[in-house]
């Protein structure tokens, strides 16, 4: 089997202020790999130069679309645009950042299954529903605006509206960062049955290892820019090499 | 094309027009700079071509972009004819041809057939136009994408990608909120497969006189100092969905003048009681029907 995202030797400086170097990933078809690392490593810096958002300094990215390999960085603009809107999908930390918020839920989650030529209202309006219902939030809520509605139910708005496509790769910068405790868990689960059961490719970044332990494969742990450990979840977990990442899991996994 | 390729040599026009004004006001090297513009546009049907737009003497929002347009395209044989909301005697149209009088001393025409010119403000005339006729429109916001986009930078990308998903939301969220697509004026198109534009403010009524026109349509907007235009015999298609199909259906009544049930109507009150009867806009239109009945 194909990598479906393949990441090398990428590099982001802001001036002289290292923003992630020498980085290095290997994504699968529905795998989920984990960036984990403390405030300020880099973690962001990172998605965001592999998903569009960031244009690197240097480095490598291919990304595998069944039917050939895109080289990432070297694509016109405009390929690049077409395919973060139709192939991929960015969940944003602040759901504020991922909707519109003028627009009711339901045309929210329409707008990818319009840009990609839908035409139909009402099956565009099962598929709202249906997509409600998959991200537990009540169909009658479908024509409300995103103002009216919690924290959690943005967040759950958002992952809906990313995922109505079926994007090839999904990226996630710290998607239940910002929720209180309760909340962040009822996220949690339903992104852990969402990748099950829709096989999904995921990069996600968090610093909490809880969360990366729950959803990911592999995890690349960050330090200052660089990745100082990458492997096996449950293996670098419960067998962590690197004195950082050791100091990691006894700080946080004991709670 | 003709009229918009007649490129105007200076001296054949000096004979009896106003000495203080160049052929219609504009100076050459301004008419020619709107005329390539102008073909830009037309090579490219619906796209926004930038033009650096003139001070006029009229304010913005009563037409400059319009008046702009019509000037670079004018020769000495034209005969103009320009309408507001459909009328002919309004106040602003009534300006605007006396301008064209004044500064280009040329003909000027109520009747829709005999115009090589027309310039409209929201509404394409009833009459069916042909080929060698030229329709001007006064366009105040000529960007479809302004209502979701402010940066200029950003809409021009979304037209280079045709990244148009959120032209249907809007549509999207019509529906779910009014039962069917509420949109009855500036109602966005497609044109020739390609590019969304704004036709300007005329009722979705006149959308379909757009498609497949026999007409050259050019595009003004003065303010936002925009070119477009439609060739002749382009495809201009209204945006929907499957299963709620463009509607261009009008107020159910007939003319109390005319009586005719086809043409587009103003609602008007008829006296102090407030009793409203409704009359054709394209005053003309209603006017040639008197006549020849
Ligand atoms: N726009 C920017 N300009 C300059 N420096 C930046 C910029 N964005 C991030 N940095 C710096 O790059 C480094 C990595 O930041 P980044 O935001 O990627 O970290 P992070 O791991 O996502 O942190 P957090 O957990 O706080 O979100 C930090 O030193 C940060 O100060
Ligand atoms: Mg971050
Ligand atoms: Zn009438």
């Amino acid at each position: 089997m194909q990598p479906i995202l393949s990441v090398h030797n990428l590099n982001k400086y802001y001036g002289n202020q290292v923003g992630c170097k020498n980085m290095n990933l290997t994504l699968y078809p529905g795998e989920v790999v984990g960036v984990v690392g403390e405030s300020g490593s880099g973690k962001t810096t990172f998605i965001n130069s592999i998903s569009g958002n960031l244009i690197p300094d240097s480095g490598k990215i291919l990304i595998e679309t069944g039917n050939e390999t895109i080289d990432f960085l070297e694509i016109s603009e405009s390929l690049k645009r077409l395919l973060i809107r139709t192939e991929l999908a960015f969940v944003h930390q602040n759901p504020r950042d991922g909707l519109r918020l003028d627009v009711s839920a339901g045309g929210n989650i329409s707008e990818r299954l319009m840009s990609i030529g839908q035409r139909n209202y009402g099956n565009i309006r099962q598929t709202i529903f249906k997509w409600l219902d998959k991200v537990e939030i009540d169909k009658s809520r479908a024509d409300d605006f995103p103002r009216t509605f919690s924290g959690g139910m943005l967040q759950r708005l958002q992952i809906a509206k990313n995922l109505v496509t079926s994007p090839k790769i999904i990226f996630m910068d710290e998607p239940t960062g910002g929720l209180d405790v309760s909340v962040q868990a009822k996220i949690l689960d339903l992104l852990r049955k969402l990748v099950r059961e829709l096989n999904l490719s995921v990069v996600i970044v968090s610093h909490d290892l809880a969360v990366i332990r729950l959803l990911a494969d592999k995890i690349i742990v960050m330090k200052n820019g660089e990745a100082v450990e990458s492997g096996l979840c449950d293996q670098v977990l419960d067998d962590p090499q690197h004195s950082y990442t050791q100091l990691l899991v006894s700080s946080v996994l004991q709670v | 094309m003709n009229n918009v390729l007649k490129f105007k040599n200076k001296k054949n026009t000096v004979a009896a027009q106003d000495e203080i004004y160049n052929f219609a006001y504009l100076d050459e090297n301004t008419k020619r700079m709107i005329r390539r513009a102008l073909i830009k546009a037309l090579c490219i049907p619906g796209y926004q071509v930038p033009f650096s737009s003139r001070e006029m003497p009229m304010p913005y929002g009563w037409g400059t972009g319009g008046v702009q347009v019509t000037s670079s395209c004018l020769t000495t044989d034209d005969v103009i004819k320009v309408i507001d909301q459909g009328a002919d005697d309004t106040t602003n149209a009534v300006s605007i041809r006396n301008f064209f009088k004044k500064t280009a001393n040329i003909k000027t025409t109520e009747k829709t057939s005999q115009a090589s010119i027309i310039q409209t403000r929201h509404r394409i005339p009833e009459e069916k136009l042909k080929e060698k006729q030229i329709l001007v429109y006064q366009v105040p916001i000529p960007e479809p994408l302004a209502f979701l986009e402010p940066r200029y930078q950003e809409t021009k990308k979304m037209h280079a990608l045709s990244e148009y998903g959120i032209m249907h939301v809007k549509l999207y969220e019509d529906i779910t909120k009014n039962g069917h697509i509420e949109t009855a004026y500036a109602y966005p198109v497609k044109t020739n497969d390609r590019y969304i534009m704004d036709p300007s403010p005329i009722p979705k009524f006149d959308n379909p006189k757009m498609n497949n026109n026999p007409a050259i349509q050019l595009f003004g907007a003065g303010r936002e100092q925009r070119i477009y235009a439609i060739p002749p015999y382009t495809e201009v298609t209204s945006l929907d969905f499957e299963d709620y199909p463009f509607d261009p259906s009008k107020a159910p009544h007939k003319c109390s003048i005319c009586g005719s049930n086809e043409s587009f109507l103003d609602e008007i009150i008829t006296d102090d009681d407030g009793n409203r009867s409704f009359i054709c806009s394209d005053t003309n239109y209603c006017n040639q029907r008197m006549e020849n009945n």
